[in-house]
């Protein structure tokens, strides 16, 4: 018992570290989220007022389609290219690197350029759509209702696919060649050994990249609140923005701190859904 | 142990120390915020301010436009306010209701000399909170040629409604559009823009008391159907929905715009960019009978509660109200009428400019003022997006709007 206790007081700085900079805030936003700007307390009112906001359910529904679709196509896309990274082929390195970029470039430089790449008059998109005139007139990518959430996603999904090429590349480096060849005398093809072999072997890194990205969406702010901040009409708005706003636009931050209460309660859960799914398959894998 | 506690209160040390420089100034010392758009011409005035004054320092920290409300609400209630601030005239009033700036009525000479709307928007409780020393409102920008090329006198612009309907559409023609709105970026874009129309209508956002919503009222609906039809009558650009006014200038500079709302700040940057266009300001147009209307813009210095030199950074603010002063540091007109007389306001083209400033008006003051905005927004967009319709959009955020007062 005596060496425990002593070990406790070695990892005490760190606690206290770890304390001040995230239990105080954690805590913090929960004593926000259940007073006025003035310190009383005022019960789940700050609550039913955020819920009640009509931007509310709609930023919900937004985050829905923003995560998932981020999340498929990142995942679908890295994969692909790492598959296609760890092929043998002249200038091998400088593709792997060209990959990169997106994830390389700052997020507000990317969502910058591309807020004017997308631009409907002077958009150098619409330009190369129009003039060998695949499309009649120009696109408002941005400010049709109906193009503007995909094209956010699209644009995450540029940005992050590299990420997760490079995590799977490195796993797929570490795949023992006799695999492959115990594969090959078999007869696979090469579609069978990327089923049978690569996508196995990587599954582990898969999961964790997955969770990651989860995570990243469901924290996202910087592409799309520089490209559209949450419009037109709130058709791209998504909670971690609505917070955003509500605190620091509008200086509302009990009613944040609720809504940044029950937004986390929601990504707990679907973390730890995704957790416990996908450990399980992987138990019956084996 | 003893290990143990010597790093902690090295940290300890260390914490307050930081905590300790930040809020550390000697006195003499005054710190003023300014923008960016300012600096030159600051420190033309703290030089001019310190050689006259060997007592005091200035110490001159810049700040951007992007975020400054944010950071500025943040410094005030932080305890480590700098001592003189520039603020928008439309922030003071905030910062009264909650005790973050102190009551400047000793430090204000020639009051007549003021105008009084810009005085009235700084005014609480019959105490004054900020010296205003910039004042502006928007004109209508246009470009003379496109007015000829259209077989309109550029000479005589439109001034009721109808008519500068009539010239918008036709001067929308061959990939041109006649009058550009804006319907994205920063909220208050759309409505520095769009708030004139309704007030000229008889309407509002809410009434100036803070007590009553007028969004979906006859009057309001009637003026967000005339500035939204120019988008959906095709008069306004087709990327209206992610323009605000600095978009709206380039496509002016481009020359497909022929018309659209901005202030003076304007005119320079259009006359480098493009010299090929001759530019051209009205007043914005009215409705038949009624006089124009635009908001009052502009910026104020207020001089924190948490000051550290109160006294002197008072000292300094009475030498920047000066006219001369004044003249100086403004980027687009002085809020005394004297400091009006000096050299860089006297380009004709700063007439209609002039024209305008007696038209302008505060918005109203209501602590969710941010909220309401947004919601007014939101539905203006429901609009453009073809969502709604107006009075259905309007009715919306009314909803909205009443849940905040």
């Amino acid at each position: 018992m005596q060496r425990q206790s002593t070990g406790y007081l070695f990892v005490l700085p760190a606690l206290l570290v770890l304390g001040l900079l995230i239990a105080y805030p954690v805590a913090y936003t929960g004593l926000l989220s259940v007073t006025d700007n003035q310190g009383n307390y005022v019960g789940v009112e700050n609550f039913a007022r955020i819920l009640g906001a009509r931007a509310t359910p709609t930023a919900f529904m937004n985050t829905l389609w923003w995560v998932f679709g981020s999340i498929v196509f990142q995942v679908i896309l890295g994969v692909l290219a790492a598959i296609l990274l760890n092929q043998n082929f002249r200038g091998r390195a400088i593709v792997r690197s060209v990959t990169l970029i997106p994830w390389v470039v700052p997020g507000i430089v990317a969502a910058t350029t591309w807020a004017w790449m997308l631009h409907t008059e002077f958009g150098i998109i619409n330009y190369m759509l129009t003039a060998p005139g695949i499309i009649p007139e120009p696109v408002g990518w941005l400010t049709n209702g109906s193009t503007v959430l995909p094209v956010m996603i699209a644009i995450n999904i540029w940005k992050m696919f590299p990420f997760v090429a490079i995590m799977v590349l490195a796993g797929l480096q570490s795949i023992p060649n006799d695999l492959y060849e115990a594969a090959r005398i078999d007869g696979a093809s090469f579609w069978e050994e990327v089923w049978y072999v690569m996508l196995p072997q990587v599954r582990p890194v898969i999961v964790a990249v997955t969770l990651l990205l989860v995570i990243w969406a469901l924290n996202h702010i910087t592409i799309i609140y520089a490209i559209t901040r949450g419009g037109p009409a709130n058709r791209t708005l998504i909670t971690p923005i609505q917070i955003f706003r509500t605190a620091f636009e509008s200086v509302q931050f009990n009613q944040a701190a609720a809504l940044s209460v029950m937004f986390f309660a929601v990504a707990i859960v679907v973390v730890f859904i995704y957790i416990r799914t996908l450990a399980s398959n992987a138990g019956e894998a084996r | 142990m003893t290990k143990l506690f010597k790093t902690m209160a090295l940290l300890g040390c260390t914490v307050s120390g930081l905590a300790l420089s930040a809020g550390w100034a000697s006195a003499g010392e005054v710190t003023w915020w300014t923008p960016n758009f300012n600096e030159a011409r600051a420190r033309e005035l703290v030089t001019k301010f310190e050689a006259a004054n060997p007592g005091i320092t200035i110490n001159l920290e810049i700040t951007t436009t992007d975020g400054l409300p944010q950071r500025i609400l943040t410094a005030l209630q932080s305890g480590a306010a700098p001592d003189v601030i520039d603020v928008q005239h439309g922030w003071v009033n905030g910062y009264a209701q909650n005790n973050l700036v102190l009551p400047l009525d000793e430090v204000l000479t020639g009051r007549e000399d003021y105008i009084p709307a810009a005085l009235d928007y700084v005014t609480w409780e019959d105490k004054l909170w900020a010296i205003p020393y910039r004042i502006e409102t928007h004109a209508i920008i246009y470009n003379k040629a496109d007015f000829v090329a259209a077989g309109l006198d550029p000479a005589n612009p439109p001034q009721t409604w109808e008519e500068f309907a009539a010239a918008a559409k036709a001067m929308t023609k061959d990939g041109k559009s006649g009058f550009a709105i804006t319907g994205g970026g920063e909220v208050g874009n759309t409505i520095f823009r769009s708030l004139p129309f309704i007030w000229m209508a008889g309407g509002g956002i809410i009434s100036e008391d803070g007590t009553e919503v007028l969004v979906n009222s006859p009057e309001t609906v009637k003026a967000v159907t005339y500035y939204t039809d120019f988008f959906k009558n095709g008069i306004s650009p087709s990327s209206t929905l992610e323009n605000d006014g600095t978009a709206n200038r380039r496509l002016f500079i481009a020359e497909t715009v022929s018309m659209y709302q901005s202030g003076q700040f304007d005119v320079n940057s259009i006359r480098q960019e493009n010299p090929n266009i001759d530019i051209g300001v009205m007043t914005i147009p009215h409705p038949e009978g009624a006089d124009t209307a635009a908001i009052l813009g502009g910026w104020s210095l207020v001089v924190p509660t948490d000051a550290k030199n109160p006294e002197e950074a008072k000292t300094f603010i009475g030498f920047l109200g000066e006219a001369e002063n004044q003249a100086v540091l403004t980027d687009t007109f002085p809020a005394r009428v004297s400091a009006m007389e000096a050299e860089r306001f006297q380009d004709p083209i700063l007439n209609v400019f002039k024209e305008m400033l007696p038209f302008g008006r505060p918005v109203p003051v209501h602590p969710n003022w941010v909220q309401i905005t947004q919601a007014y927004f939101d539905g203006i967009q429901r609009i453009l997006l073809g969502d709604e319709d107006v009075q259905t959009a309007m009715d919306g955020a009314a909803e909205e709007i009443e849940a905040l007062l």
